[in-house]
């Protein structure tokens, strides 16, 4: 019994310092990134559409993290005031918050999303909302389609 | 019987073996539960503050005027990075810190993140950030948790066993999921 009870302490110290000793200030998430060429963010905000259901690789610095869950977050594009959104599936990716600074590389597919007129309002009161901004609905004049990547996987270096 | 006694063996020294990770897990399993309502793993606290505006004509921040927001706002003048996301809008990022300002009103929110003690390491943990052969691991412990869930089926025999009350209770646990299911699902 005395052996069996060493052997398992010596296991259990072995996963701990596994663990630890391969920790360095990259952290993976999701699938291994496998695409080599870097598409541009402002590229891709430049004309979605044609980025649309294709499978890109951007890298950029994480500026906002979805505080609750870490199911989503923004990265910033290599233009002056443009971000795009990262989206993952709800516990399938966790981003975590101290992410926000950090560079990010992302390889995922970049998915339209089609509000109605009525879904559009509502979306952009809700962000004016949360920015404490302003929101004015008649600046809605129709559908709305705003475009996000889905993550397959993503590295965030320090 | 040879083999209750081996069941009985391994569901005792197997439950011996869980009790830490078994706490553990579902320690960290309410707090995740309830991720509506909070972060489970850090601890943000927000501050309002206001400085004087920045007239920035919609361009860039420089290093000089982050610095003096910061000098400003009483905090450590290094910064990790920054970014605009709009012409009157910066966000600093700091160790744990995230300055948001709005350049034409003055108006600040610093959002400080801190990790949760104990929460953090059980959810790293549990969520399996850890990953490699934590993921090993984790697999084992979930295996034995089969395996003491099924020992513990035959740990008493007659009345108050498998063939007893325990059958009820056994067809309880496995109805009240279902149930969920069925009125959720």
């Amino acid at each position: 019994m005395f052996r069996f009870n060493k052997v398992l302490l010596i296991l259990a110290v072995l996963a701990i310092t596994h663990t630890y000793a391969y920790a360095s200030n990259s952290e993976n998430f999701g699938k291994p990134i496998t695409l080599q060429e870097i598409t541009k963010v402002s590229d891709i905000l430049a004309s979605p559409e044609n980025y649309a259901n294709k499978k890109v690789l951007v890298k950029g610095m994480v500026v906002e993290v979805c505080a609750k869950r870490g199911c989503w977050m923004d990265i910033a594009s290599d233009k002056a005031f443009e971000k795009i959104q990262i989206k993952v599936l709800d516990g399938v990716i966790v981003f975590p918050l101290s992410a926000r600074g950090k560079e990010a590389l992302v390889e995922g597919k970049v998915e339209a999303l089609n509000y109605t007129k009525e879904e559009a309002i509502e979306l952009l009161e809700h962000k004016a909302e949360e920015k404490g901004e302003k929101f004015d609905p008649s600046s809605v004049t129709g559908p709305l389609t705003t475009y996000r990547i889905k993550a397959l996987g993503a590295t965030i270096t320090e | 019987m040879k083999w209750r006694k081996w069941n009985n063996i391994i569901h005792r020294d197997l439950g011996y073996i869980c009790v830490g990770l078994t706490i553990l897990y579902a320690i960290s399993g309410i707090a995740v539960n309830h991720i509506h309502d909070w972060n489970p793993t850090y601890k943000i606290v927000k501050h309002k503050e206001k400085i004087d505006p920045i007239l920035s004509d919609g361009r860039l921040i420089t290093d000089k005027e982050i610095q003096n927001i910061l000098k400003t706002l009483g905090n450590k003048p290094e910064y990790k990075k920054k970014f605009q996301p709009a012409p009157n809008l910066i966000k600093i990022y700091q160790e744990g810190n995230t300055i948001d300002v709005e350049l034409l009103t003055g108006d600040v929110i610093q959002e400080k993140i801190t990790k949760r003690p104990f929460f953090y390491q059980v959810n790293f943990l549990h969520l399996n950030h850890a990953k490699k052969l934590w993921t090993w691991f984790a697999d084992i412990y979930a295996a034995a948790l089969i395996l003491l869930a099924v020992t513990g089926m035959f740990v008493l025999k007659g009345k108050k066993g498998i063939k007893g009350r325990g059958a009820w209770f056994v067809t309880g646990g496995l109805i009240i999921p279902i149930l969920f299911l069925l009125i959720y699902g």
